[in-house]
């Protein structure tokens, strides 16, 4: 067993995508992943009616339960929820990816340098990171999302969603990268590079970063179901944008009728569950492959 | 015994920059929103001169940004939390919304750790077993779903459809559930409770579990063992106090978390709490409210960290030095 | 007269992981005379540790003694029920573990983790504890014990951590005790000292010991018996004197030429190769695939144990046609 090894390379990124493999919890939530990201892609052939499109208003069927011809049921309003669910699937994804990757690459650069360079700047960006990871950040979301919605026009919507959620969310991966970089730094390959002549940047982009990018990989995936998550709270409240259709919207729309159309609110809900938990479960398996501790 | 009070005050000292980031943002975010004059301008329609001058110079706006900050910031200081834009003042209303939501969230939090410390160390003694393989995956359903749509889901079932419990509110209007007034309140406190509980349990037992599990493998567990100790005594007091500890971290960050999630919970079972109260006022564009719900639970949070950080010290005297 | 104190026969433990099962012990056997210091020497992996721990039945999961008998002072231990297995743990027998830094409990005083043990074998009051847990850390040779008393192992130095641990397995004067490569995490000139303590204690309290280490000069200064294990078996088995005069297995004489000088303490990296796969072990002798006398018989027999001389035991099929190095001084 251990010649397989050296024939197939022992990377870390081999050895995880063969512990990956073999985690059956892992590949369920990966496959779920898949699931959505397919959904969200294909979303404007497979969805029966356009977003927020009133059209079975029309057809006579507003407030129907599940039937055969829509599955979810309809609102009030004329909304088919199934539609409404899969047109929410592409907005809600590019919610969460978004905002990860963007908040994974301010936590990398900021977490990086924080703990590379000692001295003020690095207290300073400790101290921040502090903050942000300390502060009721819902309540400073909502407050952003309405203010800013208040102020700049409307069709900005999901972006400046993303955009605040970036603003707060980086902390979580910047902390980690401060600590890892500060572990690294002090690690023998670092002063082997330094002796042959390698300048500060250099050392940290070529030589630290790529050693940290396995934590950072487990928390960008857990970090988009929480913003998922989030995003699911702030539309829910009422402080997204009505003319998106998202998860959160809909559950907004369902609790207004939750003593008649208690559908709306069952359904897109048990999406937001699926596709977290596929996020979730894909995460901790990512943990588990990579980082070997909790197993022997 | 010096090192621990050391530690403290350095938390403490902590705190204060955090907490004025906060007021900062709080302040910058709110004053986006416009001057409170063409707020009011807004509300009372034609307003007379003399009175937009008396306003005027009451929030202070013939001066710049940040010295209109500082006013605020002093008034903070004593206690003077601002007058909303309905006319009352925000000190007095935010009292009972405080208690409302701390019955909720300090008793969620009491039972989550009550229930979830026993189950994470059952479940990491029997790793494997179908129980633990039972426990692990309701635990992850526990938090890959929003708190307030459990909500609505029990709502619907249990006091829609079954009518066994009430569904909004902390108390109830026009009779009492169960009887008497005490059980009112008790019949409403279950299901935001379980909710809260239920979602709270699912971190501290996946949590508990993880540290549990490696704890167990350390060597002076096994040292432990090998001087003859009960195999309980072993487990919970050599091995559950290493465990305990960062759990104990996480707990204080998630009460801060849960107390962010407030307004979404509090909305969804119409309980009148400081999140509810909070939406309200973001929805109405409210700022003075806003600025002072954002305070209170600001430092309701910074005083929940400062008591698990102690509690962390308290179990693990390694965190005093340095 | 020489009275058996420990006695392993065919002993087997295995680890029931994912991966497979690991045969980290499979089929040794070891006697122990009373008085005596017998050292137990391998590589790491070569199942030493677990041979305490198998002893002590504390073998963590997933592991657990499948086969063999261990019988202390004439009785079976195997098939004795838990409680009664742990009223002899650190009372009868104890272990000293490599690592103090990770054998310490972190969150509890020296002193807690003294005196538990104290009141728990012994049934002093803590009062009573605390007197007897400061005097043995005068005997490990600490200094101010009354400080450290109250101190918390990060408080303390390697050297020192070290103490208390042998602090902690002799408290109750125990008949046996395994250490278990006791100075290998601490400085060399720290290491001297706390072998010299063991010596020390071992004299005065007329203990048993097993030397488990990796390090032939330990074993020239420490033991009188030695046992050579491999990957689970034993290869060798002599007097101490014998076994570095004329060594009988290859693998014996590869250790001894990796010391360069028996005073010097070097972690082994000569011997070319690795510990082979536990789960899948080579067949034939385990050895074959390091061994640069292998043969055709090696790949394909195990070798049994055979008689080579007094108390000379060796598991080679080839010792009579090989003429090993040894070494003198």
């Amino acid at each position: 067993m251990s010649e397989e090894h050296l024939k197939r390379g022992a990377s870390q990124w081999s050895v995880g995508w063969r512990r990956f493999r073999k985690n059956k919890s892992a590949l369920i939530g990966s496959a779920i992943v898949v699931f959505f990201i397919a959904v969200a892609i294909l979303a404007p052939y497979i969805a029966p009616y356009p977003a927020r499109s009133y059209l079975p208003l029309y057809e006579g069927e507003a407030g129907t339960p599940p039937s055969f011809k829509h599955p979810l049921g309809v609102e009030d309003s004329g909304i088919d929820v199934f539609s409404e669910t899969i047109h929410g699937t592409r907005n809600d994804l590019y919610v969460g990816l978004a905002a990860s990757l963007i908040t994974t690459l301010i936590g990398v650069a900021l977490g990086a340098l924080a703990g590379y360079f000692k001295g003020a700047v690095s207290d300073i960006l400790l101290g921040v990171i502090q903050v942000f990871f300390v502060i009721p950040v819902l309540l400073l979301i909502l407050l952003f999302a309405r203010v800013f919605s208040f102020l700049v026009f409307k069709g900005l919507g999901l972006t400046l969603i993303v955009l605040i959620l970036s603003f707060f969310g980086w902390s979580s991966i910047a902390f980690i990268v401060r600590g890892e970089t500060l572990r690294l730094k002090e690690m023998e390959f670092i002063q082997a590079a330094r002796s042959l002549g390698a300048g500060s940047f250099r050392l940290l982009f070529r030589h630290i970063v790529p050693n940290i990018l396995s934590p950072v990989i487990v928390v960008a995936t857990l970090n988009i179901a929480g913003f998922i998550l989030t995003e699911v709270v702030v539309s829910f409240l009422g402080f997204g944008d009505a003319n998106t259709s998202t998860w959160g919207l809909l559950l907004n729309e369902g609790f207004s009728l939750v003593r008649t159309d208690w559908w709306v609110s069952l359904f897109p809900g048990l999406a937001v569950v699926l596709c977290v938990l596929g996020f979730n479960l894909m995460g901790d398996g990512l943990s588990d492959a990579l980082n070997p501790r909790l197993r022997e | 015994m010096a090192s621990l009070i050391r530690y403290i005050i350095r938390r403490l000292l902590f705190m204060i920059p955090v907490f004025l980031g906060v007021a900062i943002l709080t302040y910058g975010v709110g004053n986006a929103a416009g001057s409170p004059l063409n707020l009011i301008r807004v509300g009372l329609r034609n307003p007379n001169p003399a009175v937009l001058e008396a306003l005027t110079h009451y929030y202070h706006l013939d001066q710049p940004v940040w010295q209109r900050f500082l006013y605020w910031l002093w008034d903070l200081m004593h206690g003077n939390l601002g007058v909303s834009i309905s006319g009352r003042p925000v000190a007095s209303q935010i009292g009972p919304w405080a208690l409302s939501t701390l019955e909720l969230q300090v008793l969620a939090l009491i039972l989550s750790i009550v229930i979830g410390i026993p189950v994470g160390v059952y479940s990491s003694k029997h790793q494997y077993s179908k129980m633990d393989y039972a426990i692990t995956t309701t635990a992850i359903f526990g938090y890959s779903m929003p708190t307030f749509w459990l909500g609505i889901m029990l709502v619907i079932i249990f006091s829609f459809n079954l009518g066994l419990l009430p569904g909004s509110g902390a108390v109830s209007v026009s009779y009492y559930w169960w009887g008497n007034p005490l059980l009112d309140q008790i019949a409403h406190l279950i299901l935001p409770t379980l909710v809260l509980t239920y979602v709270n349990l699912a971190t501290i037992v996946r949590l508990v579990r993880a540290n549990m599990l490696e704890v167990m493998r350390q060597d002076y567990i096994l040292a432990a063992r090998a001087s003859g100790l009960s195999e309980r005594t072993v487990t919970y007091r050599y091995a559950l106090r290493n465990a305990v500890s960062p759990v104990v971290t996480i707990i204080g960050l998630g009460f801060g978390a849960a107390l962010g999630g407030a307004p979404a919970l509090e909305t969804t079972f119409s309980w009148p709490g400081l999140g509810y109260a909070f939406t309200q006022a973001a929805l109405t564009l409210d700022i003075p409210l806003v600025q002072g719900i954002t305070i209170v639970i600001t430092l309701m949070v910074l005083v929940a960290i400062l008591i698990t950080d102690l509690t962390y010290a308290l179990l693990d005297p390694r965190v005093t030095i340095g | 007269m020489k009275e058996k104190l420990l006695e392993i026969s065919d002993l087997r433990t295995y680890f029931f992981t994912e991966a497979g099962v690991v045969k980290a012990l499979d089929g040794i056997s070891l006697e122990v005379n009373k008085g005596q210091t017998v050292g137990l020497v391998g590589e790491s992996g070569s199942g030493k540790s677990v041979t305490a721990q198998s002893v002590l039945r504390i073998v963590p999961r997933p592991g657990r003694v499948v086969d063999g008998s261990i019988k202390f002072e004439g009785e079976e231990l195997l098939s004795k029920p838990e409680n009664e297995m742990r009223k002899l743990r650190g009372r009868k027998m104890a272990i000293v573990f490599q690592d103090p830094t990770t054998s310490l409990n972190p969150v509890y005083t020296v002193g807690k983790q003294l005196t538990d043990i104290l009141m728990l074998h012994r049934e002093l009051t803590k009062a009573d504890a605390s007197k007897r847990a400061l005097s043995l850390l005068e005997r490990v040779g600490i200094q101010e014990p009354e400080k450290r008393l109250n101190a918390y192992p990060h408080e303390l130095s390697g050297g020192m951590k070290q103490r208390v641990a042998i602090a902690r397995a002799l408290s109750c004067e125990p008949t046996l005790l395994f250490a278990d490569e006791p100075t290998t995490n601490l400085d060399v000139t720290i290491q001297a000292q706390v072998l010299e303590l063991l010596g020390q204690l071992q004299k005065e309290l007329g203990m048993t010991m097993v030397m488990i280490t990796h390090d032939m000069g330990i074993i020239a200064d420490m033991t009188q018996r030695v046992t050579v294990l491999y990957a689970g078996k034993v290869m060798e088995v002599a007097d101490t004197p014998a076994i570095f005069k004329s060594p009988r297995h290859p693998y014996t004489e590869a250790l001894l030429k990796a010391v360069p000088s028996v005073r010097q303490t070097r972690a082994l990296e000569v011997i070319p190769g690795n510990i082979p796969n536990l789960i899948e072990p080579p067949a034939g002798c385990v050895f074959h695939p390091r061994c640069k006398y292998a043969k055709d018989i090696c790949t394909k027999d195990e070798p049994p144990l055979e008689k080579v001389g007094d108390g000379h035991y060796t598991a080679c099929h080839l010792w009579r046609e090989l003429n090993l190095e040894g070494r003198t001084g």
